[in-house]
């Protein structure tokens, strides 16, 4: 009677009140517990005993400026017990009010509030720790004993909570050492445990969802973050939404135009990583990497930036993007160590692996942490499969990864290909000898090659001793060739080029060794290819650089005359003058030459800087500069691309398709594909599956190369043609007949084409007629 | 810098030793034929594709590398301007060292085509050659278009009114 009375008469704010005052008295507790408490801090004990309900809110605003009755020495747990005992007594009055279930929410909901920011509070923006540790600490310390207490208080005098040895919850098997006040714990606190410890778990797993995508970034420092976040999920099994928020955050921040695709690949790797550990099944994985697979499918490079990764770092570039390359490496070193059954060979197995510790900028301990064996050769083949799983098959990365050797290998300087050879090895393990052979015999031939080139530069030393040592000024011993078996090499872009003569008497000379001494072969040279160091003498200064043969081509040139105009000079060098100017920018960059325009427009003139115009320019001019490669825009690239090649094989399938055509009149993509599989055997043989000939038709088609009716492939027709052929036609007929007997129209159209002799009999057979009377 | 020799393909299979019976020798050597026939049929087609020769084509019908389909376009000024011409070219097993049958599937009149499509030109007969291929036939076949040579025709029809034709031109012309 009386609390429905009172509970009608209630001011709104009431509960409010209610939690306000659970709250504070917490933040207490709490701010005890954490043994923060000082000599300043607030105790309401004495002043609540008597209080009245309508004035605790008030108590809460005067609790800052409350005196200080009680000693502090008084120690904690009394005045813990103290605090408690007043919120229980406040409790116990409320519910003898009639108030219960309104209190034990207020307080709920205070003990959530609380436990919430301290979770943030603890979590907050750092990754690199654990939290949940220490979160579960404070739960039990804070608001466990809070709660222990306020039950306890509680019980004497309203209920009897008897402990339950039947109770199977993770906390009854050491019920003794969480509760160091009680001997076990009530079935109610046990339950507020549980509720706790789950509230806890979501909030920081929600933390940590909404947070992942930055989590993951900074992967290998995170793992604490993602060990966390796998026990929450292992908790409360929220997968789900851990995918869903995953994905939508990835497609805000990474699968934009903005983002590089070295970076996205980073991310990907590291979100498998990452992932792996939380759900080794891989499914959620699966889930949340398709996003990704999907937009990475449709960016042109990055079959390339996959194969970096792959590679690089074996050049011992521990900075900057070669992490992101590491990480793959090091899959691709434990891929190997798995195949070796570890412990078959110890020895060398630390050896490499410590070489590819040092190479590499940090070790991932996940491996260490994993004591399952089997599941960890599981996880390494993982990451490549599912890279590799990005681009569909392994032979376009096999393919770009040989354009980027031959790239490497020819603008080495000296035969040093031991990392190259590592690599490769690796990438043999993992994609098959077979298709990596190209490759090896790529490197055969730079093996070849220095011992060819020490053979031929023995034999002409042999033969020159005695005799005048060169008079050209140049000697063998400064040409190192690199000899290829242009088979198994990526097309290799040819550009006409005139070396200067005694270069080029060199080159003949070297050459007529070679094929002195492996007689049938003979050595046809690239010379726009390789590197040349240069030595440059001014009246002022020397330079030496490292350039490509056009550059040193063309400067060579302004030896003899200092003054060149674009034309004279391309045809002196043999290319053609866009790339002359393209080319010779490299030396007005370095402050060697200057262009000023001549009589005509297109006709530049370059001349040479005899000493240093301005020396605020050429910074370090002063005696020699080493410089490393030079000028090597976009674009300049001695190997074909993988682009150009397949643009290159569209062509033959072109004149190949359109010779079909012109030959069977219509045909079906089928049997265009069968066809092309048949006879299409040149070097690349026709392998493009049925959807990318179909694609490349439709190219055609929009081209107006070919026409599509009825799933039928003709070729388009020039109508003004066929027409104009046919008046011709009937002109020749009418000059033939008139001269003939009538019998000669029929003979015409039983031997002229069907759908000719239809034009004349529609058009002409009249005149015909006409004609033949006369 | 590269050599032409470098790595080259497998070489051809050699022929069994002679201490094999002979009947196997002809065998072996008639498989090793049919290989390279199909080699030199196919170096032939990417050739004649990639040559890009207007006016002339061919290419394998079905699956059979043996059986040629042929289209010719009559040459600029001759009275087979801008027709097309359906040929069939069938290549013999011991191609090229004879000569493929020729024959026009579209009916041509021609003082040197019969009513049967059958094609009177001397390399394709006597002297045929191994260094002609399937461009220098179909180039020749489209040359006699507008050349016939109507001393030896199987058309005399065709043969009667070309000369006719010629004078008739002349006359027009001149």
């Amino acid at each position: 009677m009386v609390s429905s009375v009172l509970m009608a008469s209630l001011p709104r704010h009431f509960p409010e009140l209610l939690h306000w005052y659970f709250k504070g008295r917490l933040e207490e507790l709490s701010t005890i517990m954490d043994g923060e408490f000082n000599g300043g801090g607030d105790d309401a004990s004495q002043d609540k005993d008597d209080m009245d309900l309508d004035e605790m809110g008030k108590m809460l605003h005067r609790n800052g400026a409350m005196d200080i009755d009680e000693s502090c020495l008084q120690g904690k747990f009394t005045e813990n017990n103290n605090l408690v005992k007043n919120i229980g007594k406040v409790v116990r009055d409320l519910r003898s009010l009639g108030f219960t279930s309104m209190t034990e929410d207020a307080y709920a909901s205070a003990i959530f509030l609380l436990l919430k920011a301290k979770v943030h509070d603890l979590a907050g923006d750092d990754y690199r720790a654990s939290v949940l540790g220490s979160i579960n600490e404070w739960i039990k310390d804070v608001p466990l004993q809070f709660l222990h207490a306020l039950l306890a208080y509680l019980g004497e005098t309203t209920s009897y909570y008897s402990p339950s040895p039947g109770l199977k919850s993770p906390l009854a098997s050491h019920p003794s050492a969480c509760y160091p006040a009680i001997n076990a714990p009530s079935e109610g606190l046990v339950r507020w445990h549980l509720r706790l410890e789950y509230f806890a778990y979501e909030t920081l797993q929600d933390l940590r969802i909404s947070k992942l995508f930055e989590i993951i970034v900074d992967y290998p420092d995170s793992s604490p973050a993602i060990e966390d976040l796998k026990q929450c999920l292992d908790y409360t099994g929220q997968h789900s939404k851990l995918v869903e928020s995953f994905i939508s955050a990835l497609r805000y921040r990474l699968l934009t135009a903005g983002a590089s695709t070295n970076d996205i690949l980073h991310q990907y790797v590291s979100t498998i990583k990452a992932l792996r550990t939380i759900d080794p099944a891989g499914v959620f994985l699966e889930a949340v990497g398709e996003p990704i697979k999907d937009y990475l499918r449709g960016r042109k490079d990055t079959i390339k930036c996959i194969v970096t990764m792959l590679t690089d770092g074996t050049g011992g570039n521990p900075n900057g993007s070669g992490i992101t390359g590491d990480s793959l490496l090091e899959e691709l070193n434990r891929d190997e160590e798995s195949q070796e059954n570890v412990g078959a060979d110890d020895d060398f197995n630390t050896d490499d692996k410590q070489a590819w510790v040092n190479a590499a900028s940090w070790v991932p301990d996940p491996v260490e942490a994993d004591p399952l064996k089997g599941s960890r050769n599981q996880r390494k083949v993982d990451i490549l499969g599912m890279i590799v799983g990005i681009i569909g098959s392994k032979d376009q990365l096999v393919n770009e990864y040989r354009v980027m050797l031959a790239e490497k290998l020819l603008n080495k300087s000296d035969y040093d290909i031991d990392s190259e050879i590592r690599t490769l090895e690796l990438l043999k393990i993992h994609f098959g000898e077979s298709s990596m052979q190209r490759c090896e015999i790529m490197l055969n031939d730079l093996i070849d090659s220095k011992r060819t080139n020490h053979n031929i530069k023995a034999t002409i030393k042999s033969a020159q001793t005695g005799s005048e040592p060169a008079e050209t000024g140049a000697s063998m011993d400064i040409l190192n060739a690199t000899i290829l078996s242009s088979n198994f090499w990526p097309p290799i872009q040819d550009e006409g080029l005139i070396v200067p003569e005694p270069v080029n008497q060199l080159l003949t000379d070297y050459a007529k060794r070679f094929h002195e001494i492996k007689t049938p072969r003979k050595l046809l040279w690239k010379k726009n290819l390789g590197t040349v160091k240069l030595e440059l003498q001014f009246e002022d200064r020397t330079m030496q650089l490292s350039v490509a043969p056009i550059h040193a081509a063309i400067i060579m040139q302004f030896q003899d005359q200092t003054s060149w105009t674009s034309n004279r000079l391309a045809t002196v060098i043999g290319v053609p003058v866009d790339v002359l100017n393209r080319r010779i920018n490299f030396w007005i960059s370095k402050g060697i030459l200057t262009e000023s325009l001549g009589k005509d427009l297109n006709d530049h003139v370059f001349t040479l800087v005899e000493g240093i115009v301005d020396a605020g320019k050429n910074s370090g001019s002063t005696g020699s500069c080493e410089e490393l490669l030079g000028g090597d825009e976009e674009g300049e690239r001695s190997v074909a691309s993988v682009e150009d090649q397949i643009r290159k094989e569209m062509t033959i399938y072109e004149k190949f398709i359109m010779g079909m055509l012109t030959n069977f009149g219509s045909m079906a993509l089928d049997r265009i594909h069968n066809t092309l599989k048949m006879f299409c055997v040149a070097d690349p043989p026709y392998d493009k599956s049925l959807q990318q000939l179909q694609s490349f038709l439709s190219g055609l088609v929009s081209e107006e190369k070919l026409e599509l009716r009825d799933g039928m492939y003709f070729l388009k027709k020039e109508v003004w043609n066929s027409k104009c052929s046919f008046k011709k036609m009937e002109i020749s007929v009418a000059i033939l007949s008139p001269f003939q007997s009538s019998a000669i129209p029929t003979v015409l159209l039983n031997h002229i084409q069907l759908p000719l002799c239809h034009v004349l009999l529609q058009c002409t057979l009249g005149d015909f007629l006409e004609l033949s009377i006369h | 810098m590269e050599t032409v020799n470098g790595y080259q393909g497998n070489t051809p299979v050699a022929a069994p030793a002679g201490t094999t019976p002979s009947k196997q020798t002809v065998t072996a050597a008639k498989i090793v034929d049919t290989q390279s026939v199909l080699k030199r049929l196919q170096s032939e087609l990417m050739a004649l594709m990639m040559s890009g020769e207007s006016g002339i084509s061919a290419f394998p019908e079905g699956d059979n590398i043996f059986c040629w389909k042929g289209t010719i376009k009559g040459s600029k000024d001759t009275v087979f301007e801008e027709t097309e011409y359906k040929l069939s070219l069938s290549f013999p097993n011991d191609y090229p060292f004879k000569p493929p049958k020729v024959k026009f599937e579209t009916s041509c009149f021609h003082p040197n085509v019969d009513i049967y499509g059958n094609i009177c030109l001397d390399i394709l007969q006597d002297k045929w050659s191994s260094a002609y291929d399937v461009r220098t036939i179909l180039l020749s076949i489209q040359s006699l278009l507008g050349e016939p040579n109507t001393s030896s025709p199987l058309n005399t029809q065709a043969a009667q009114l070309w000369s006719n034709q010629q004078g008739l031109l002349l006359s027009l012309w001149m």
